[in-house]
Formats: structure tokens, sequence, C-alpha cells
């Protein structure tokens, strides 16, 4: 494949901005073969079937809600579908815009963090990817799409990015801010057994207590088994569990099933925290499989590892309602129980 | 269809009173399950009665280190032939003759000073000779071995057949005459994870949770059952009916188990239970390399014929 990977910001200020540079990017792809694919809101969608007129039968135009719906799935599957099209010599042709506007803070920073790490995941894969950013949208966001696109679209034309930072740089800076600490209800245990068989009654017992669905329960359990597992293999001790329910009334991110795994062991630098999705070539390999094939069994994942120590915290988005503390379950350490 | 009840057994928990099925698809199961069947009668002052006409030290149980004759002098094993057993003057199937024969065993093993009596035959000639094939007669005769055996204190029988001895149907209803299916000892067993070793398909049915606790045993039989007779690393199929877990670290060995076998062989997942599948389906079948869905899950009753 002679095409390299490119990915582009387009940032807009109005439909002729907006069109001089989807326009060309999409046409040159309907020309050279390539899968197109968009995805956009309805709005977008009638403005470019209008202006590429016959040509946009060859797209595939899809619902952003539904197309952005899990970062660390959207990117898997998409990095699959562009390494197969490589395998056929043909390439993907990506044109999308998550929706901004719409989500809450900690799903925003995830789907930024997809934007750097896909710089490294589609390496090779000659995938074009462009995302259209509105100058309506939020200055943080707009701000961010500078630092994590290689190159900018003036016109038909691309030029690279001043403000490009490193993907790992990035996605460093989005957890930069500590994790808010376990709510007083969080139930507690240390973890000192080997054996994780009585971990996962446990954390089944308590999971029955919340609406967690079934099928996510299971999710949960390979998660956390994963989770564990890697702790006592590389952490040091102690090794703490801590679960509880997240009604998140800041409205920082939707209510969840919140469990968390801590140790007192630091992650070496070159520790991957499974943001990479492994390639299709090397899926007999160990090493990236486990903790991101945890990202996409839960909602959202969250790291922390420094001097004090690692967090690994796993939220499960509920359907609610919630009732705080978990009823039933055994007093927290912290309520003297 | 009126579902029949039964239990399933691994050989070594056969105790008095079980009428025992085993339906075998080689010798190599058969072996595995009469073979400690009639070692561990002979090893725990157990009368051992083995209905066969084939010599005493080429039965199951009985090959290279056991001394057949001696056990055969201490009457401890009976070794009887298929003619004074259970054969009319005309050679046909007697089956009173069988029950006295068997009732005659069992009754003179208390005075003889056996604390039990373990009962064995194959039946597959008694279905497939010409001129003996006498499938009603061997439903009799099995009805009534049962009545005998089940209110037993110290008899109990497995009754071996070959799976391929009778059609479908005629199995089943000879399956159906028993209580017990007989099976091989687990490979491994704790009380979290069971392995044990399938034969037809060739396999691991794998029970209970997988983790890396147990990685290692796992691996272990699994690789000792991928090597085929001839020495290729063959796929095999993998009952996971009763797994309720696996870990990511299993799935990712078995994809390396996988990627490893000769030719374009897969290792078949049958039975995935729903909770389990989806796991592996949010991971993606197609980034598991190797791995090939097999059936759906059966109802219990149907994978034990």
């Amino acid at each position: 494949m002679s095409a390299t990977f490119t990915h582009r910001v387009l940032p807009y200020d109005g439909v002729d901005e907006f069109l001089a540079g989807a326009v060309p990017f999409l046409g040159e792809g309907l020309a050279a073969g390539d899968r197109v694919q968009v995805v956009c809101g309805l709005g977008l969608e009638v403005l470019l079937r209008d202006a590429l007129g016959d040509g946009a039968g060859a797209i595939r135009f899809s619902d952003a809600a539904r197309w952005y719906a899990h970062p660390s799935r959207t990117l898997a599957d998409c990095l699959s579908d562009a390494e197969e099209l490589d395998g056929e010599g043909r390439r993907l042709r990506l044109f999308g815009e998550p929706v901004w506007a719409r989500r809450r803070p900690l799903e925003v920073l995830e789907w930024q963090r997809v934007e750097a790490i896909l710089n490294i995941a589609f390496r090779g894969t000659g995938a074009a990817i462009m995302c259209p950013y509105a100058a309506t949208l939020p200055p943080g966001v707009v701000a961010a799409g500078r630092r994590t696109h290689p190159e900018t679209v003036r016109g038909a034309r691309a030029v690279p990015n001043p403000g490009y930072i490193d993907p790992g740089a990035f996605s460093a800076r989005c957890d930069r801010e500590p994790l808010p600490p376990p709510p007083a209800h969080a139930d507690e245990l240390k973890i000192d057994r080997p054996d994780l068989y009585w971990l996962r009654a446990y954390v089944a017992e308590y999971a029955r207590r919340t609406p967690l669905p079934d099928e996510d329960l299971q999710r949960l359990l390979v998660a956390v088994t994963e989770v564990v597992t890697n702790a006592e293999r590389h952490g040091a001790p102690p090794l703490m569990l801590r679960m509880w329910t997240d009604a998140a009334e800041d409205a920082r991110g939707d209510p969840a099933f919140v469990c968390e795994v801590s140790d007192g062991g630091r992650w070496s630098a070159g520790a991957g925290f499974g943001l990479v999705p492994p390639r299709r070539s090397e899926a007999g390999a160990c090493g990236r499989f486990g903790l991101w094939a945890v990202r996409l069994l839960c909602s959202l994942v969250q790291i922390r590892t420094g001097p004090a120590g690692t967090v690994v915290r796993l939220r499960l988005t509920l359907p609610g309602p919630l009732s705080d503390p978990v009823p039933g379950f055994r007093p927290g350490p912290g309520d003297g129980g | 269809m009126e579902t029949p009840w039964f239990a399933k057994r691994h050989v070594s928990e056969i105790r008095p009173g079980d009428h025992g099925w085993l339906a075998y698809s080689g010798f190599e199961e058969r072996d595995r399950v009469i073979g400690p069947f009639v070692r561990e009668g002979l090893a725990t002052n157990e009368k051992v009665v083995y209905v066969t006409d084939a010599p005493a030290d080429r039965l199951p149980g009985l090959g290279a280190g056991a001394d057949a004759a001696a056990f055969q002098r201490s009457r401890q094993l009976r070794v009887i032939s298929r003619r004074d057993a259970c054969l009319d003057r005309a050679g046909g199937f007697e089956p009173a003759r069988m029950l006295d024969t068997l009732a005659g065993e069992v009754g003179s093993a208390f005075g003889q000073g056996f604390r039990a009596v373990r009962i064995t035959t194959d039946y597959s000639w008694l279905l497939n000779d010409p001129g003996v094939a006498d499938l009603p007669g061997v439903l009799g005769c099995e009805h009534r071995v049962g009545d005998a055996v089940s209110p037993s204190t110290m008899a109990m029988a497995v009754c071996q057949i070959d799976r391929c001895a009778c059609p479908p149907e005629q199995l089943a209803a000879l399956r159906d005459t028993h209580e017990v299916l007989v099976e091989v000892d687990p490979e491994y067993e704790d009380n979290v994870l069971r392995i044990v070793r399938t034969f037809a398909p060739d396999g691991l049915r794998v029970e209970g949770e997988l983790d890396a606790a147990r990685h290692k045993a796992f691996e272990d039989r699994l690789a000792r059952v991928s090597v085929g007779p001839d020495g290729r690393r063959r796929g095999v199929r993998l009952n996971l009916s009763r797994l309720r877990f696996i870990d990511l670290r299993g799935l990712h060995l078995l994809v390396r188990h996988a990627v490893s076998l000769d030719g374009d062989d897969a290792l078949i997942l049958d039975g995935l239970q729903p909770e389990v599948e989806n796991v592996i389906e949010m991971v993606g079948w197609h980034r598991l390399p190797g791995l090939a869905r097999g059936r759906d899950r059966v109802p219990e009753t149907e994978d034990l014929a």
C-alpha cells in the first residue's frame, strides 16, 4: 500500500469552509476507490449529499451518536476495518465528527484521547481520517483538536499543525487531574488471597444489589479479574478493592457502578495503558491484549499511577435509579461496622 | 417426550447399587473407564466379575504389573466366558441365565470375604453379531439387572457398549435402562475447576471457572489432548457448556494454542454459556484467531447418550 496514514483536522466556520475541506477529501476517495465513510449528524449529511451529487451514493453515512458509541470499541472496530481494507489494497477514508457538544466531561476527555491515540493505532494502515471541528464548539474542544491532529486542512491543502503533540504526552495530560476519592460509603476489601474465585463471588454479591444488568456483571467480573491478576503479578501490596455506585450528581459522567483496584506499586514508564488496540497480526502475542480488552468491557477505565501507588478504576454505566449506599451489604470499615 | 433421569458419575464415584452405563467411542475411552473400575475393585478387597471371552490378562485394568492369575486363584477376579454366563446350548442369548450367573457371584461374595462386587460386561456383540443380535432380550435383561443391582448394598455394575454397535435409537433405549451414566475420571478437579476428557468428539469438557490460578493445569491437559495418534497437533473441541467464567488470559491462552495447531485446524468451542459468549463477542471473534464457535448448548440429557 503506497498511501500513508493521514489524520487531519478541518476547523471551519460556516458552510463554505466546511465544504471547501470536506468535498475535495471525499471526492478524492471516491475517485481512488476508497471505502468512504462519513459519520455526522443529519444536517451535515444533507449538506454533503447536496454538494457531492451522484457521488454521494457510494459513501457510507452513519449516525454519529451510534458510530461514536464507545471510545475503545469504536477505535477497535474502525481499526479493524482499516486493516481489513489495507489487506485488500484499499484505503479507509473516514470523515467524522464525534458529537462533542452533547457529551459529559468524562466522555469528552476519552474521545479526545482517542483522537490522539489513533495516530499510533492507525500507523501503517493507509487510512485517511479527517475530523471537522466547528468554530462554535467549546474552546477547549477546539484547542484539544489542534493538539491531536498532525495536520490542519486549509482549503484543499493540508499543512503541518504546529500545536500537535505526542499522543502519549496528550494522553498523560488527560490523566493529570487526580481521581475524586471514593465516597465514604464505598465497600472496601483487602485482597490477600491469590485465588480470585472468591473475589468474583464477592463482587457479584455486591453488584446484585445494584441495578447493574446481568450481562454487564459478567463483563465486570472479567475486567476485575484481569486488573487484579495484573496487580498481583506486577504491583506491590496492599492490594485493595473498592466498590460503590456513583449517582454522578455533578454530571461529569453517567450514573455508574464503580469498582477500583489499587496497589502500592508504580507502573513503569513503558507500561501500556491498554489504549492501543492490538493488531490482527499480533493477536497471538501477549502484552497489549488484557488491559485493552478491559476497556472494551467497561464503559470507562481510569488509570492513575505514581509514587503513591496505582489505581485502576472501572466504571460501568447503570440504568439507574440508585440508592446510596448499596443496601443490605456489609457496612464498610468507615462505618464502624 | 419424557426426559429420563440420570446421574452422571466419574468411574471412581461408582458405588454399590449403581447400575452404570458406558457407551464408548473407542478402546482408549473404554479402557480409561473400565481400567480404574477393575483396578480399584481389586485394590480394595472387592470382587470383580467380568463376563467376556477375552483372556484375563488382556482385560482393561489387568495389563502390565497386575497378576490376573493370582486374583483368579483367590476368586477375587472372576472372568466368565459368554458361553458359561449367558448362552443356551444352541449358542443363543439367554437373559435368565445371565441373571442367575450374576446372582450366584454376588450371593457367594460375602461368604468369600469380599465387601462388594463389581460387575462388568460388553454387550456390543449381543447387538451386532449375526445370529445372536437380540435387542429385546438385552433390554429385558438390563431391566432385570437394574432391578437386582439398584437395591443392593454390595453389587455395582457397568454395562459397556460400543457406540457404533447399534443405531442411535437403540442406543438410547438401552441407555434408558440404566440410572447412572459412567464416564472417565476427571483429568483435573478441585472445587473451582474440573477438566474431563471427552472422546466423541475428541476434546475436553471444562466446568466451573478458569482463571490464572488454573491456567497451567488447563494448558497441560489441552496440550496433551491436542496431540493426535499420528503425533499431529490437531484441533479438538472444548465443551464449555458448564464453564461459568473464563478470564482474558484464559481466552488468550486458547488463541495461542489455536494458532500453533498444525494445518488449518481450529479449536472449537461448543456450548458456550450466554454470559461467556457475550464477553467473547465484546472482544470480537475476529480478534481471536484459530477459535471457532461450535454447537449451541444442548439440554443436559442429550449430550449424555
